[in-house]
């Protein structure tokens, strides 16, 4: 009877497994899901990473943007995939994202170029981050490229380009002018810092929030 | 059949069979002095014989009791320690080793830190939880602005941003992605496989 009380409860209990993890995708509406799956559907049938375009229209979801909206927005990052396999001759869903990132932030295909030789044991995706990164906080698009193009070719390893970033961004946030940042990291040689750096004010913490 | 049927000589073996024998003490004495002399026969005894044989051994009923109680104790303390799935340090992370224990051989654990003293409540998104802001909570480490988490990320490029009480900021020590369309820039984690915190 004991056994018999405790199924009964356990059945109760149970929920149907759809319930617990509902498809995210079936929050767009109709017209929306139908479109932005043919998309992913384009990018799996060309050897692009449809996982990013799946993540980008979750993105928009979670953004509360309307499906219109995401529906532009993973088309546009389907189009940059597609330039950046052109451009970099790979079909490597990491670099491809990467990549991609540059271009959107204003790089030009042909700056790619140089890393479509493949060198063993080294891997571009921090360099790219560096790259867009750099871009958005304002250094000239060319700057940016040939700096990191130098560093690349001349071996640099992620830790460098980590630096560097850290360096020129701490060096924009006190004021410098970011082309002029960067040039003058990459003359002193990018793991550096600079005796003349200033460092932030007593009890502020770099990465405390604004709030 | 009886004694009275059995043939003669039969009758005369059995009576004299069942005559009592009667032994001197000093025949008793020269036979167990005999046998003394002799030297104790070696018994080759195999180990798995010397395993396997019974003992006996005698317990008291509280001693029993003891030995019960200790058993029951130590499959207790064993049941608890193993199904404890939520011993956590001081700062509410759950131990690394626990968290790199459970890991498929392609993921790399990272910690991610945010700093904001003044918020009720922190999460952090990606493309790594669906963008999904109830998904992954950080916790605050006690009497600190402290904000923490650490999570299992496949080696590559992750896109991720904190929700601090509503508000989606970047993280101020990653690098920025660009504008993601939708109004924000995400903050970008380079993972490559195999790397600690």
């Amino acid at each position: 009877m004991l056994a018999g009380a405790l199924g009964l409860a356990v059945l109760l209990g149970a929920r149907p497994t759809a319930a617990q993890d509902p498809d995210p995708f079936s929050r767009f509406d109709q017209g929306t899901r139908y479109t932005i799956e043919l998309l992913i559907d384009s990018a799996t049938a060309a050897g692009l990473p449809s996982q990013r375009l799946r993540s980008t229209a979750l993105l928009g979801l979670s953004r509360k943007a309307d499906g219109k909206q995401i529906v532009a927005v993973v088309q546009k990052q389907l189009s940059l995939l597609r330039v950046a396999k052109s451009a970099l001759g790979t079909s490597d869903p990491e670099e491809l994202s990467s990549a991609a990132a540059v271009l959107e932030a204003g790089g030009k295909p042909g700056q790619l170029n140089p890393f479509r030789i493949k060198q063993k044991g080294r891997n571009d995706l921090q360099a790219f981050a560096v790259w867009a990164d750099l871009i958005e906080r304002g250094v000239p698009s060319d700057d940016a490229s040939m700096a990191i193009t130098k560093l690349w070719q001349d071996g640099a390893d992620d830790d460098t380009f980590q630096s560097l970033f850290r360096n020129v961004k701490s060096d924009i946030l006190q004021g410098l002018n970011p082309g002029t940042a960067l040039q003058n990291r990459i003359r002193e040689g990018p793991g550096r810092v600079s005796p003349s750096t200033v460092k932030p004010p007593e009890g502020q913490q770099e990465n405390q929030s604004s709030r | 059949m009886t004694d009275s049927e059995l043939h003669p000589y039969v009758e005369l073996i059995a009576r004299e069979a069942r005559r009592p024998v009667f032994t001197d003490r000093m025949g008793r004495d020269r036979v167990m002095a005999a046998i003394h002399a002799e030297p104790v026969p070696r018994r080759h005894v195999r180990l798995w014989e010397r395993v396997l044989e019974p003992r006996s051994f005698r317990l008291s009923p509280a001693g029993s009791a003891l030995i019960a109680a200790g058993l029951v104790g130590i499959g207790v303390i064993a049941g608890v320690t193993s199904t404890n799935r939520d011993v956590r340090s001081p700062d509410g992370q759950l131990p690394v080793a626990d968290v790199r224990s459970h890991l498929p051989v392609s993921d790399t654990v990272v910690n991610f830190v945010f700093i904001a003293p003044q918020a009720t409540n922190v999460s952090i998104v990606g493309d790594f939880n669906g963008w999904d802001a109830t998904k992954t909570p950080l916790v605050r480490a006690a009497n600190s602005g402290r904000w923490t988490v650490t999570l299992p990320l496949t080696a590559g490029r992750h896109l991720y941003s904190y929700v601090v009480d509503g508000a989606w900021n970047a993280d101020p020590n990653a690098p920025i992605a660009p504008d993601d369309g939708f109004g924000h820039s995400s903050s970008v984690k380079i993972v490559s496989r195999g790397s600690a915190l």
